[in-house]
């Protein structure tokens, strides 16, 4: 919980330095007159700048998805719709779009928990074992995955689908995307699991507990927070994931939902409105993630990266 | 307990890797049988002048990124740094990008610079209505801008955590030697997100390799105008998956791995990374 | 990598169980979901599976007639948007995973799966192919048999107009080259796109290239190259076409915007019925589009067409034309359910209320004797439009398939990219015979 303590504090004392910079200023003792001010305008001249950069295209998108489609070739783009209408949403809906929704949760749920469950089995014997040799190798290996570039091996992986019969199904989206998540998440896991003082591991053995109720019952309690990381971080990975999607499945009962929106534009075509309403409604997932739980996927995001 | 994430990552990612050199080295059209090629799909890859005209697009995409991505993260890492409400609020609006798949930004951006009906029809903003997407000078530097778009907001949250980081009693101390805020930023700032910077840009330029998803869609999958934004990745995949010449595109594939562990080897030897990895190794 | 950015807490408790409950759900019913749909995917045991385009809702009434006929064994019908079908068409031809019937332009990318044993040979009275026009089934005839029937309407490419943005600048219909150009000229000085092109999706710029090609070296040029003879690219008439296609570009007949624009998205159909742009070279699918997107347009009249423009001193005949004969439905040779498949080709491809259909929908099917038919249709504005593409056809000395299905599909990706960098004058006239020869080679 030290991190709590350390989040907690840092504002506060920020707080305070902030006010103290204030009161320095209208001294003339000072080199410095515009102390923090030049800083401020830059980097908060930045800030409205990239704002509107990043504000204008999802505003547009979402304008965009409530036009009619006579009123999108006719309104000024940026205008509020003339006619605002649902019946973008409607035409979206009443196409297949759960079906979409509903696959790309059951891949991405899929994906997650094959990925965290045998990652987490992994660190931990790669932490416990820390003195083998075999345990060594094994984390070189991951580390080596970070480096492999999932375009570069989609031709093979394609090829080995397909000899697995998989091809077109949901698992052929999994199992590469679990493999391919495995890297980053056991490399999280390990330096996480690393910290836990041995004394509990021993704690335990002298109890009788095996490898298994060590795990269940220690490290994954204890490791609790960098799952949930690492689960954020995975499952947005699988979430957007487009390539194996592309690559491994193709009709559209098997679609997950960046496949769909490619196939809704060829669909819609001119209806520029139906495409954006279902940009706005495959977002939603994420937006409703991020309104409930908008520290952990900020967690999730920036895992392992940042210090 | 290793055995069964090493049996799925080897299946899926050593097993490939070692396939996409076999079959660089085969003849395979993705209908009938698999047979053997020499080196013929080598040499007409090394031969092509777009392989290399590839090569060279996605070395633009990487370095211009990191020239253009870096320091409008730094810029927007400083102003989220310090807690408030309305330095929160902004946050929140930086942060929707994240939210959205690189289809969904694809077809966006797609759709909004489109000349006619796009944001270039809007009064005032004519000047936009700029074939940005399909000039083979524009299209590129129109990539770039959308993935900055798209990650920009990644690398602010990654600036913002590191410079949370930097105890404050730093700052204290150099107000009370009289440093002003330009020095502050180049002695304390700067050099504290060392290590924020040297994982961001990692990120970003082992990340360009895999810009795949938002130029695919941005270019109707065909990497146009031209061949002008046809990075290595989409090099590959269209040799391998619109032509049919998978050997040939396993050949690009190849290059890609070892352009891809060429680039994680040099900015780890470049950054002392490979310290930390020793660390972790000798756990 | 020490320290991940692990917070204390994680939400409250009660969306944290929410969360977790909602993960194990769906995690069940992924694997449950993977287990079932796990290797037998290829096509269901009872009925057939069929692949089309998504804009092809006429076939779909034939596939909808069969269902309510054979409840026992229907067809699964699955729609495709047309800028990825071919790829995904061929990848499940080489995962094995092809559908019993299959959609496709005929031509050297339908020969491609006959070559490789993919695809049954239909016998003419299994498949009553004798009722089609001639010339259309030479798509689908390979060796001197036959590989699939024609599904839809004939989509020769033609040249549309907006009669009001025409008229607004002072202009004719085009009926040369030099009128065009001399149009060109006329409506750019009226701030109109002359003509709409999406060269973002690279066919659409290939059909001028097909079409000048044809009326400067005749339709014997293209019959060399799709023999297989890759020299016959050097002939001088491709570097004329190319020098043709670059001077209007030049001359701007495409506006400043045509590569930013993909046909998928539509754009450049709403241009012309807009008024945006003046004229658009383009299948006679248009037509139907039109007719979906803007039907006032086309009740008040305002929708011109005319054929390519000739040209003087050119070798080919005017009369020739270039596009889809139409598209055909192949067999699947491994296909487990051929009887099915072939009652279904026979009696409900083209049958009576399929022609009508697409004679109502302003397409006409390539069917030998339709004039009683086409002389019954109540609309004036489908009348004149349906007599013009069926005389259009008739009366055509030459009907050639649009190159990028002639060719072998490894030929269409340099194809494409070399006529995108023609329209864009990356490349010299010259270079594009060259190019395409060594590609072809």
């Amino acid at each position: 919980m030290s991190t709590t303590v350390t989040k907690t504090r840092t504002p506060a004392t920020e707080r305070r330095t902030v006010p103290s910079h204030r009161a320095a200023t209208p001294g003339p003792v000072r080199k410095n007159p515009v102390p923090g001010i030049l800083r401020r305008a830059l980097t908060g001249g930045a800030a409205l700048f990239w704002t509107a950069i990043v504000v204008v295209p999802i505003y547009w998108l979402v304008v965009t998805s409530l036009r009619s489609k006579s009123d999108f070739t006719s309104d000024s783009p940026l205008a509020l719709p003339s006619h605002p209408t649902l019946d973008s949403y409607r035409t979206v809906l009443d196409g297949d779009f759960t079906t979409y929704l509903l696959n790309s949760v059951v891949v991405t749920a899929g994906t997650v928990v094959i990925a965290v469950a045998v990652a987490l089995m992994a660190a931990f014997s790669i932490v416990r074992n820390a003195g083998s040799r075999f345990s060594r190798v094994s984390f070189r290996v991951f580390l080596l995955g970070l480096a492999i570039p999932l375009q570069a091996v989609i031709i093979p992986v394609y090829l080995l689908i397909i000899r697995m019969h998989l091809y077109d199904s949901l698992l052929a989206i999994v199992l590469p995307s679990a493999a391919f998540a495995l890297p980053i998440t056991v490399m999280i896991l390990v330096s996480f699991l690393r910290d836990v003082p041995r004394s509990l591991f021993e704690a335990m053995i002298v109890d009788g507990a095996g490898d298994w109720r060590m795990l269940w019952s220690l490290a994954a309690p204890l490791a609790r927070p960098a799952l949930m990381t690492v689960a954020v971080y995975d499952g947005l990975q699988v979430w957007n994931g487009f390539l194996f999607p592309l690559i491994l499945t193709q009709s559209g009962d098997k679609a997950v939902l960046p496949l769909a929106l490619t196939l809704f534009r060829g669909q819609f075509g001119i209806d520029v409105p139906a495409t954006m309403a279902a940009v706005v409604l495959s977002t939603l997932p994420m937006l409703a993630l991020f309104i409930l739980a908008r520290r952990q996927l900020v967690a999730g995001l920036t895992a392992g990266f940042s210090k | 307990m290793v055995a069964p994430a090493l049996l799925l990552f080897g299946l899926f990612g050593l097993v490939p890797l070692v396939g996409v050199a076999a079959l660089s080295v085969a003849r395979w059209d993705g209908l009938g049988s698999i047979s053997w090629a020499g080196l013929t799909n080598w040499t007409s890859v090394l031969t092509d002048s777009a392989t290399w005209q590839s090569l060279w697009l996605t070395v633009k995409v990487m370095v211009v990124s990191w020239l253009v991505q870096t320091p409008i993260a730094l810029a927007l890492g400083l102003f989220q740094a310090p807690r408030g409400r309305l330095r929160a609020l902004f946050a929140v609006l930086f942060f929707l990008p994240l939210l959205l798949s690189a289809v969904a930004i694809g077809l966006t951006w797609q759709a909004l610079l489109d000349p006619s009906f796009g944001i270039g029809s809007t009064p005032g903003l004519h000047w936009l209505a700029k074939p940005l997407l399909g000039s083979p000078e524009l299209a590129l530097y129109t990539v770039i801008f959308v993935i900055a778009w798209q990650f920009v907001p990644f690398h602010a949250l990654l600036y913002q955590a590191g410079i949370r980081q930097i105890p404050t009693a730093l700052y204290e101390a150099a107000a009370l030697d009289g440093a002003g805020p330009v020095t502050r930023f180049l002695h304390i700032t700067l050099p504290q997100l060392k290590y924020t910077l040297v994982t961001s840009s990692t990120l970003m330029l082992v990340g360009s390799l895999t810009y795949f998803d938002l130029i695919f869609v941005l270019s109707g999958g065909t990497g146009g105008p031209g061949t002008a934004t046809r990075v290595l990745p989409l090099s590959m995949y269209i040799t391998g998956f619109q032509a049919h010449d998978m050997g040939r595109a396993s050949a690009v594939a190849t290059l890609l791995v070892v352009f891809g562990l060429g680039l994680s080897l040099l900015t780890t030897r470049l950054s002392g990374f490979t310290r930390m990895d020793s660390q972790q190794e000798g756990m | 990598m020490r320290g991940i950015p692990v917070t204390g807490h994680l939400g409250s408790p009660r969306i944290r169980r929410a969360v977790a409950a909602a993960v194990t759900l769906a995690a069940a019913a992924s694997l449950a979901a993977c287990g079932s749909s796990g290797p037998s995917t290829t096509s269901s045991s009872k009925g057939l599976t069929m692949w089309a385009l998504n804009d092809q809702t006429i076939l779909k009434q034939s596939v909808d007639a069969y269902n309510k006929d054979h409840p026992d064994a229907k067809i699964t019908l699955r729609l495709f948007a047309n800028d990825d079908y071919k790829q995904k068409l061929r990848v499940a031809f080489g995962a094995n995973q092809a559908p019993d019937l299959f959609f496709s332009w005929g031509g050297g990318a339908l020969n491609d799966y006959v070559k490789a044993g993919k695809v049954d040979v239909l016998n003419a009275t299994d498949v009553n192919s004798d009722r089609y026009t001639d010339s259309v089934m030479q798509s689908a005839t390979f060796d001197g048999k036959v590989y699939g029937v024609p599904v839809n309407g004939l989509a020769p490419v033609v040249l549309y107009y907006n009669k009001k943005v025409l008229s607004d600048a002072g202009v004719q219909p085009p009926k040369t080259y030099d009128d065009l150009l001399a149009a060109v000229k006329k409506l750019k000085g009226k701030g109109v796109t002359p003509l709409s092109l999406a060269a973002n999706s690279k066919w659409p710029t290939l059909m001028y290239l097909e079409y000048l090609l044809d009326r400067t070296g005749g339709s014997r040029v293209f019959a060399n190259i799709a023999s297989g003879d890759a020299a016959a690219w050097k002939d001088p008439s491709v570097t004329k076409a190319n020098q043709k296609l670059q001077d209007l570009a030049k001359a701007g007949a495409f506006g400043d915007n045509a590569s930013s624009v993909s046909y998928d998205q539509g754009a450049s159909t709403a241009l012309l019925y807009t008024g945006k742009a003046a004229m658009e070279v383009m299948g006679t699918w248009e037509y139907a589009n039109i007719a979906k997107a803007a039907p006032d347009f086309l009740k008040k009249g305002e929708l011109g067409y005319t054929a390519f423009p000739a040209l003087t001193g050119g070798a080919g005949s005017p009369a020739n034309i270039v596009g889809n004969p139409s598209n055909f439905l192949s067999l699947n040779k491994s296909s487990k359910h051929k009887s099915d498949a072939l009652t279904y080709l026979k009696d409900y491809i083209l049958n009576g209320s399929q022609v009508d259909a697409y004679l109502a929908a302003g397409s006409v099917p390539p069917v030998k004797g339709l004039d009683s038919k086409l002389a019954a249709v109540s609309s004036a504005s489908d009348k004149a439009w349906l007599t013009f593409v069926y005389d259009l056809v008739d009366k055509a000395p030459s009907f050639q398939l649009s190159w990028d299905q002639a060719l072998p599909s490894d030929q269409a990706d340099p194809l494409l990219t070399n006529t995108d960098k023609s329209f864009l004058r990356q490349i010299s006239p010259a270079d594009f015979g060259v190019n395409m020869s060594k590609a072809g080679s």
